[in-house]
C-alpha cells in the first residue's frame, strides 16, 4: 500500500485494533501534509498594534510604551499549547453499520487519528464518551486532559471499548464536556446526531457561545443516507422500542427528503453559530476526511 | 338477465384468491431491521401512510378486477332482457303487438306521451321481428277490447300492420286489457308457426288489468287432434312508464245545483277532484267558467290517493247553459284532458204570474189568493215567480201582456171582452192559465164564457161530503190516479207520494166528457181532478176543486205548494227541469226528439257533427257513440224544416274516472296472474321485448381488463 492511497474503511477493518487503524490513519494524514502547500498549522507570529480604543488593556506591550512613548498592543500571541476534547457520541444508533465498520468504530477511528496527532504536537487532549451508564448524567467515560504518550494509549483503549447502546445522551455529555473544559479549548465532537429531542444542537451551539472552538464531524452510515432497501422490513430502533413495518420503495423518496432537509438544517444552523461541521459518510477513507478537515481549518 | 356462452371459465374467478393472497403475503413477512434513523422512517411513513394504504387496496382491488374481467370475457357473458329465454326457446314465433289507447295513455311525460313512446316502441319491436314470425297488430281500447275490427290472425304483411300502428291515435275511452290480451291469444291461435308471443304496449294501470281473470291462452289450431290443449302465450308487457309513478289529479265529477243561499238562478257547482298519487296535492286552482269567462275560482286541497270536493257558487242566465270547471296544473307533465269536465245546466226563466183572486176573504183560510200567493212567495221558489194578485174586476180591466202564467181562482164567469182578450193571449202569446173552482164558480156561465179555454167543459159540483160534518174525512175523495212522470209530479219520491195521496176533497166540479184535455190527476172515483190542455202556443190547466179550505184541504198540506209551483212553470213553460244526466265516453247517449220532430244531427263542442245511427223501433231518435268528452247539441225539426237546436238535448260525455286513476298495477302479481316469470315478463322497452339479440359485454371487460392492468402498472411503478 503506497501511502498516496485512501485508507479505506473495508481495508483498516482489517488491519486489527485500534491502535493501530487509528496510528495508520494518523500517517496517512502526516503524509498527506507534507505535500500540502502549507507549511504546519502552529506558526508562531506575533507584532506590535498602535493601541486603539477597545483592545485588551492587558495585551499593551509596557515595554514599548517605556522606549516609545506610544502604547502598542501585542497582536496574535500564541497560547501556550492547544487543548482538544474529543466527545465521542456512544448512543444505540452509533452502533448502526452492515459494512465494514459501524458508525461508532468509525467515529474511534477518527478521534483516535486525532489524539495522536494532537498529542504528536505536544496538545492536551481528553476524551468523552457520551451514553448512559456513566458516573456522570450522559458520559460514560471521561478521560481529562493530557499529552503524554500512555495517555493516548489509554484514550486509544477507552474508546476501541467503547460500544453504542442506549439513548443519545449528548446535550448532557455537552454540558459536562463544557464544563470540564474550563477555558476555551477545541472540542471535536462525533456524533450522527440522532437525537430524538433535539436538543442536541442547541447544545453544540452553547459550547460555542462558551467560547470553545467546536467542531462537529457528523457521522452517517451510506444507508443511512442513501436508504436502500427494497423489501418489506420492520424497522427497529436501536435507542428505545419503537418500531415501524414499511414497504422502503414506498417510502424511499419521502425518507430520502426528510433526510437531506435534516443534513441541511443542521449544516446551515450550525454554521450561522460559527459551529464547523463535516458531515462524512463512514465508507469514506478517514485520512482522507481528516487531512480535508486540517487542510481547511488551516486556510481559515 | 345476464348469460354466459362458456360459463366454465366463470372458475377462473376463483383466481381472484392469488392477488388476495399475494397481499396478505406481503403484509406478513417484514424482515426485522434494527435501523439508525428510525425516526426519519417514523416520519416519512406518518406523512405517507394512508395514502400508501390506500393505494395497496386499490393495487389489490385492480389485481382483482384484472383477473376478474379476464375471466368473466372469457366465458362470453351477454346481456339478455328480462324473461328472454322463455321467448327465444321456441324458435320464431307469432306475434300479436297490442297497444294500449286508452285515456290514461295520454298522459304526458316530456315532450311525449306515453301512447307516442309505445307507438314508437311497437314500431320498434315490429323491425326487429324476424322475417319467419308472422305480426298482428291491435288498439286495445274500449269495453269491447280491440277498437275498431278487432285484432286478425298474424300475418306476413309487414306493411299493413306498420300502417295501422303509424296511423293508430289515442282514444278517451278506458281500456281492458284482460280482454285485448285474452283476443290476441285466440288471434294467435291462428297460426301454424309453433311460438306464440304477445308484446303489449301499456302504462300497466291497474283498473286496466284484471288480476282475478284466468290467464290468456292459446287454443289450439283447428286441425289439432281432438284433446289437444290450449298453450300459454309468452307475454312481454311493455311499459310506457318505465316503472315510473305517474302523479294525477282529475275532475272526476261535477254536480250542479240550484243554490238558495244565492238567491233567483243561484246555483252550486260541486267538483270531485281525485289525487291518484301517493303525495298531497295543495292548492290546486278550481276554476268555474261559464261560456269563455271565469266566474268562480277556488282551491282545494286533495289528500294522496283520495278525493276532496270544491264548491264553486254563480248566479247563472237563464236558460240552457254550458260550462266547464277546470283544475290549473303548474307541471307539464300529467294527463290533461282529464283536468276539466263540461257541464250542462238549464237554468229556468223568471215567471210573471197575475193571480186573479175571485172571492177576496178576510178570512185566511176562505182565501184562494192566500194559500197561492204563499206558495209562490219568493222564499219558496228563490223569487223565480213574481207573482201580482188583483181581484176579478180589476183585472178584467189589465192588460195580460207581460204575464206568464194567469191564475183564475173562484172567479165568477169573466165579461166577455176578458174571455176573448185571455184566450187570444193563450193562443198568440203562449200565455198559461190556471184555473181552480170555488163556490162563485156557475159550470153553465163558465162553460159559456170559457168553454174554447176550458180542457173540459164543467158539468155539475158534486158534494162528496160536507166539510165538517161527521165522518167527512171518510166520505170525502181522494186523490186516485196521478201521472207521477208530469213534470207536475216528478218532484214527489215514492216516499213523498203519500203527502199528495192523503189530501182529501169534499168538493169538486165534474166534467162533461167532451174535449181533448189530457187528465193528470183524478179523483178516487175517477173524475179528473188536474186535468190540462194544450191551447194554441199555451197550456190550461183546470184543477176541479178549490184552492182555499172551503172545498179541500190539499192547500194546507205540504204536497200542495211544489204541484202548485211546477204548475206555475210548466204553464209558463219555465218549468226547472230535470238536469240532463251525464253520459260517459264509450257508451251511447239516445236522444229522443220531441214529439213530431226527428234529432237531425248532432254536434260536439268543437261545433263538428258526430255520426249517430238510428233504431227502426223510434226512426226520429238518434243513438250517439261517444267518443270524445265535452258538451253534445241536438239540432231537431220536423220533416223537412229547418233544423233548430233542442236545448233539451244538450248533454255532457264525460271521462272514466278511473282512467284518472293512474296507480300501476303489481308487477309480480301480474306475472304470476300471465303464467309466472317463465313466459310472462315486464320490460321497460322494445328492444327488452325483442329479445332476439343479447348485448355482447366480453369486448367490453377486456377493456376493463386492459385499464386495471394499465392502473395496476402505474400504481406498481411509483
Amino acid at each position: 500500500m503506497t501511502p498516496a492511497q485512501p485508507l479505506l474503511p473495508a481495508l483498516l477493518a482489517r488491519l486489527g485494533p485500534l491502535q493501530v487503524t487509528a496510528r495508520k490513519v494518523m500517517e496517512g494524514v502526516l503524509t498527506g501534509l507534507h505535500k500540502s502547500p502549507h507549511h504546519g498549522q502552529s506558526v508562531e507570529f506575533s507584532e506590535h498594534k498602535e493601541y486603539a480604543p477597545g483592545d485588551e488593556i492587558r495585551h499593551i506591550d509596557w515595554r514599548a510604551f517605556a522606549k516609545l512613548d506610544k502604547y502598542y498592543v501585542k497582536r496574535f500571541e500564541m497560547e501556550t499549547n492547544l487543548r482538544a476534547l474529543l466527545v465521542v457520541d456512544a448512543s444505540g444508533s452509533m452502533a448502526y453499520g452492515r459494512g465494514a465498520m459501524t458508525k461508532l468504530q468509525y467515529a474511534a477511528i477518527c478521534a483516535g487519528a486525532l489524539a495522536y496527532l494532537l498529542s504528536r504536537q505536544g496538545d492536551q487532549v481528553g476524551l468523552c464518551i457520551a451514553g448512559d451508564g456513566g458516573t456522570w448524567e450522559g458520559v460514560r467515560e471521561f478521560l481529562p486532559f493530557a499529552s503524554s504518550p500512555t495517555h493516548v494509549q489509554e484514550l486509544l483503549k477507552i474508546l476501541d471499548g467503547s460500544q453504542g447502546r442506549g439513548a443519545t445522551l449528548l446535550p448532557a455529555a455537552l454540558d459536562f464536556a463544557a464544563e470540564k473544559a474550563g477555558r476555551r479549548a477545541l472540542m471535536i465532537v462525533l456524533t450522527d446526531l440522532f437525537d430524538a429531542t433535539d436538543r442536541s444542537i442547541p447544545a453544540l451551539k452553547m459550547l460555542r457561545s462558551r467560547r470553545h472552538d467546536v467542531l462537529l464531524l457528523q457521522t452517517l452510515d451510506r444507508e443511512e443516507l442513501d436508504f436502500p432497501f427494497d423489501d418489506p422490513t420492520r424497522f427497529l430502533s436501536m435507542e428505545d422500542d419503537r418500531s415501524i413495518e414499511a414497504q422502503p420503495r414506498q417510502i424511499r423518496e419521502s425518507y430520502l427528503a426528510e433526510m437531506r432537509r435534516f443534513l441541511e438544517t443542521t449544516r446551515k444552523e450550525l454554521a450561522r453559530a460559527d459551529v464547523e461541521v463535516e458531515q462524512i459518510a463512514t465508507d469514506a477513507a478517514p485520512d482522507r476526511v481528516l487531512l480535508k478537515l486540517l487542510a481547511r481549518r488551516e486556510a481559515a | 338477465m345476464l348469460q354466459f356462452a362458456h360459463p366454465a371459465y366463470l372458475w377462473g374467478l376463483l383466481a381472484i384468491a392469488l392477488p388476495i393472497l399475494v397481499h396478505l403475503f406481503n403484509q406478513r413477512r417484514p424482515r426485522p431491521l434494527s435501523f439508525g434513523a428510525i425516526e426519519f422512517v417514523l416520519r416519512s411513513h406518518r406523512q405517507k401512510a394512508r395514502r400508501l394504504r390506500l393505494r395497496q387496496i386499490l393495487l389489490l382491488a385492480l389485481r382483482c378486477l384484472l383477473i376478474a374481467a379476464v375471466a368473466l370475457a372469457l366465458a362470453r357473458p351477454s346481456i339478455k332482457p328480462r324473461g328472454v329465454q322463455a321467448a327465444q326457446s321456441s324458435g320464431p314465433q307469432a306475434t300479436a303487438l297490442v297497444l294500449d289507447a286508452s285515456l290514461s295513455m295520454r298522459y304526458r311525460m316530456g315532450s311525449k306521451t306515453l301512447f307516442e313512446k309505445a307507438r314508437s316502441e311497437a314500431l320498434a319491436a315490429l323491425d326487429r321481428l324476424g322475417p319467419d314470425e308472422p305480426a298482428a297488430a291491435g288498439l286495445c281500447a274500449g269495453p269491447a277490447g280491440f277498437s275498431g275490427g278487432g285484432i286478425g290472425a298474424p300475418s306476413f304483411d309487414r306493411l299493413a300492420v306498420r300502417r295501422m300502428l303509424q296511423s293508430a291515435q289515442p282514444t278517451y275511452l278506458m281500456s281492458d286489457m284482460t280482454s285485448c290480451l285474452a283476443a290476441a291469444a285466440k288471434a294467435l291461435g291462428e297460426s301454424p308457426v309453433a311460438g306464440k308471443r304477445i308484446i303489449a304496449f301499456s302504462d300497466l294501470a291497474a283498473h286496466s288489468i284484471r288480476l282475478d281473470a284466468p290467464p290468456p291462452l292459446v287454443p289450439p289450431p283447428a286441425t289439432a287432434p281432438p284433446g289437444a290443449q290450449a298453450i300459454r302465450p309468452n307475454v312481454v308487457l311493455v311499459d310506457a312508464a318505465r316503472g315510473s309513478e305517474l302523479p294525477n289529479a282529475a275532475v272526476i265529477a261535477t254536480v250542479v245545483r240550484p243554490s238558495a243561499s244565492l238567491g233567483p238562478r243561484g246555483y252550486e257547482v260541486v267538483v270531485t277532484v281525485a289525487n291518484s298519487s301517493g303525495q298531497l296535492v295543495s292548492g290546486l286552482q278550481v276554476s268555474l267558467k261559464v261560456g269563455a269567462h271565469t266566474v268562480a275560482k277556488g282551491f282545494v286541497d286533495v289528500p294522496p290517493r283520495g278525493t276532496a270536493k270544491k264548491t264553486l257558487g254563480a248566479v247563472l242566465p237563464a236558460g240552457v247553459v254550458t260550462g266547464r270547471v277546470e283544475l290549473t296544473r303548474e307541471e307539464a307533465q300529467g294527463l290533461d284532458e282529464d283536468d276539466g269536465q263540461d257541464f250542462v245546466v238549464h237554468v229556468p226563466r223568471d215567471v210573471k204570474a197575475l193571480i186573479v183572486d175571485g172571492a177576496p176573504s178576510s178570512l185566511r183560510s176562505r182565501d184562494e189568493a192566500f194559500f197561492v200567493e204563499a206558495a209562490l212567495a219568493p222564499a219558496r221558489t228563490g223569487g223565480r215567480i213574481h207573482a201580482q194578485t188583483l181581484d176579478a174586476d180589476a183585472a178584467a180591466n189589465a192588460p195580460l201582456d207581460g204575464y206568464d202564467v194567469l191564475l183564475l181562482l173562484n172567479v165568477a164567469a169573466p165579461p166577455k171582452p176578458f174571455a176573448d182578450k185571455l184566450r187570444q193571449a193563450v193562443v198568440q202569446q203562449g200565455l198559461g192559465v190556471f184555473i181552480a173552482l170555488g163556490d162563485h164558480v156557475d159550470p153553465d156561465a163558465y162553460n159559456e164564457v170559457l168553454g174554447e179555454v176550458l180542457p173540459r167543459p164543467l158539468h155539475l159540483i158534486k158534494t162528496a161530503a160536507e166539510p165538517g160534518a161527521q165522518g167527512a174525512e171518510e166520505h170525502a175523495a181522494r186523490f186516485g190516479l196521478i201521472e207521477w212522470a208530469h213534470p207536475l209530479f216528478h218532484v214527489f219520491g215514492p216516499a213523498e207520494r203519500e203527502g199528495l195521496e192523503s189530501a182529501r176533497t169534499f168538493r169538486y166540479a165534474l166534467l162533461k166528457p167532451e174535449g181533448q184535455g189530457h187528465t193528470l190527476a183524478s179523483y178516487d172515483d175517477g173524475a179528473p181532478a188536474l186535468i190540462e190542455k194544450r191551447l194554441g202556443a199555451g197550456r190550461v190547466l183546470l184543477y176541479t176543486s178549490s184552492v182555499s179550505r172551503t172545498w179541500t184541504d190539499w192547500p194546507i198540506r205540504v204536497s200542495f205548494l211544489p204541484v202548485l209551483q211546477q204548475s206555475v212553470s210548466w204553464l209558463a213553460d219555465a218549468l226547472e227541469q230535470r238536469q240532463p244526466a251525464n253520459s260517459m265516453v264509450g257508451e251511447e247517449r239516445t236522444l229522443s226528439a220531441p214529439p213530431g220532430t226527428r234529432v237531425e244531427k248532432v254536434l260536439a263542442s268543437g261545433g263538428e257533427a258526430v255520426p249517430f245511427r238510428r233504431e227502426t223501433a223510434h226512426p226520429d231518435d238518434a243513438i250517439v257513440p261517444l267518443s270524445a268528452p265535452g258538451q253534445y247539441r241536438a239540432l231537431v225539426a220536423p220533416p223537412g224544416v229547418q233544423p233548430r237546436e233542442e236545448p233539451a238535448l244538450a248533454f255532457v260525455a264525460t271521462l272514466d274516472p278511473k282512467e284518472s286513476d293512474l296507480r300501476r298495477v303489481d308487477e309480480g302479481e301480474l306475472k304470476a296472474r300471465l303464467g309466472g316469470a317463465g313466459s310472462a315478463r315486464v320490460a321497460a322497452s322494445a328492444a327488452a321485448a325483442q329479445g332476439v339479440q343479447g348485448t355482447p359485454l366480453w369486448s367490453g371487460l377486456l377493456l376493463l381488463g386492459a385499464l386495471a392492468l394499465l392502473g395496476e402498472g402505474a400504481l406498481t411503478r411509483r
